[in-house]
């Protein structure tokens, strides 16, 4: 187990792991989304930004992953 | 399905090239040459991606530096103020084809913040949250210019780009959120009045209320008051501190979109050199404008909590 093959163990495990949640939580906003639209057709508008409003708070999570990932990839030594 | 000869001749013309292209970059550039095993033609030869997330010093100016972000902020300030003089010159009661476009992206802003905002508190909130969604969709609209990252000096064997994109570095996201920390406290003094805001937060009259029933002798309202004024306390408290971490994820988020943006344009186009990267570059214009549609949304919904007075429901 030398050092280079830990880091890389670690990294690909804290991206793995990491991209989980945010995946779940996207289909699950858009499984929401989609069944109530289904009930209400006509509040498309309202429906539509909301969810665009609340999938790009759920990304910011897997952007913070990302750059822990980016981080322990290239600047820890 | 039968195809017209216009339709046809657009086939040709566009589709041919661009398969040929891919093919091209497919088998010459750095993918394909690590399928069949040998070196690219020299022309093919794209170097690798050096990813530096702090930005790079160009100039040092006395003590200050100037870094190739920093260009790349005065460039997009510069096409702002240029583009709105442009747009509003000799304005006129009824709009020329210029004046009608700048009046069509200040009602497109102002619809936004009153859907949100409601009629009364639109005038107050506008102006902040505006600018910040301008100022972020043309810091990523800029950067996909090709100059971006092309045109750089060579210093000590490394190439420095003299232009890079704005919301890559890390200081742009952060002085936007600080600003947007301090645009929505300010908001929220202005419109209930300093001090009911800072008593929002740290609210002590219903446990001082508490502790005067216990003196004077009420035992039943007393120790409750007491104790639900002691969690209301430590409620505040929190509010506190979720105000601050705003700060940090306004910072981390955009600054994660725009650099992951950024690495994978780079590398999509060395992997494969032509024509692979064109779809990334879609990607990147839609995650601009969520990015600063989200940035000032969700500006704009903290200054309307921040404008809404808490219902007192002690009095």
């Amino acid at each position: 187990m030398t050092p280079e093959v830990v880091k890389m163990l670690v990294i690909g495990l804290t991206a793995g792991l990491g991209f989980l949640g945010p995946a779940l939580a996207l289909g699950l906003i858009g499984f929401s989304a989609m069944q109530s639209l289904g009930r209400n057709p006509e509040s498309r508008g309202a429906i539509l930004t909301n969810m665009i409003l609340i999938g790009a708070l759920a990304e910011a999570i897997g952007i913070y992953v990302l750059i822990v990932c980016i981080i322990l990839a290239m600047v820890v030594k | 399905m039968k195809l017209s000869s216009g339709r046809l001749k657009i086939l040709i013309f566009f589709f041919i090239p661009v398969l040929i292209l891919f093919a091209i970059g497919l088998l010459f550039g750095t993918l394909g040459s690590s399928f069949i095993g040998k070196e690219p033609p020299d022309i093919f030869k794209v170097p690798k991606p050096h990813v530096a997330l702090p930005s790079e010093p160009i100039l040092h100016v006395g003590s200050f530096t100037i870094t190739n972000t920093l260009i790349a902020s005065w460039f997009t300030i510069l096409v702002l103020v240029v583009l709105s003089i442009f747009l509003t010159r000799k304005m006129t009661l009824i709009p020329g084809r210029r004046q009608a476009l700048a009046e069509s992206i200040v009602e497109g802003l102002l619809n936004f913040v009153e859907s949100i905002a409601g009629k009364k508190h639109t005038r107050m909130l506008f102006s902040g949250v505006a600018t910040i969604f301008i100022y972020v969709i043309s810091n990523a609209y800029l950067a996909l210019f090709p100059f971006f990252g092309t045109i750089g000096v060579r210093h000590e064997h490394e190439f420095l780009a003299i232009f890079r994109a704005a919301n890559t570095d890390v200081n742009v996201p952060l002085s936007i959120a600080l600003m947007s920390f301090f645009f929505v406290e300010s908001w929220g003094m202005r419109a209930v009045g300093a001090s009911h805001y800072i008593s929002e937060f740290i609210n002590v009259r219903q446990m001082v209320q508490g502790l005067k029933e216990i003196f004077t002798g009420k035992i039943k309202t007393g120790p409750m008051n007491f104790i639900f004024g002691f969690i209301n306390l430590f409620v505040g408290v929190l509010e506190i501190f979720s105000h601050l971490t705003r700060m940090l994820s306004f910072t981390f988020r955009l600054f994660g979109n725009m650099t992951a943006g950024e690495i994978l344009i780079l590398v999509s186009s060395f992997l494969i050199p032509l024509v692979f990267s064109i779809p990334f570059y879609g990607l990147e214009l839609l995650i601009g404008m969520i990015q600063a549609l989200i940035f000032s949304g969700l500006t704009l919904v903290f200054g309307t909590i921040a404008v809404t007075p808490h219902e007192d429901s002690h009095e």
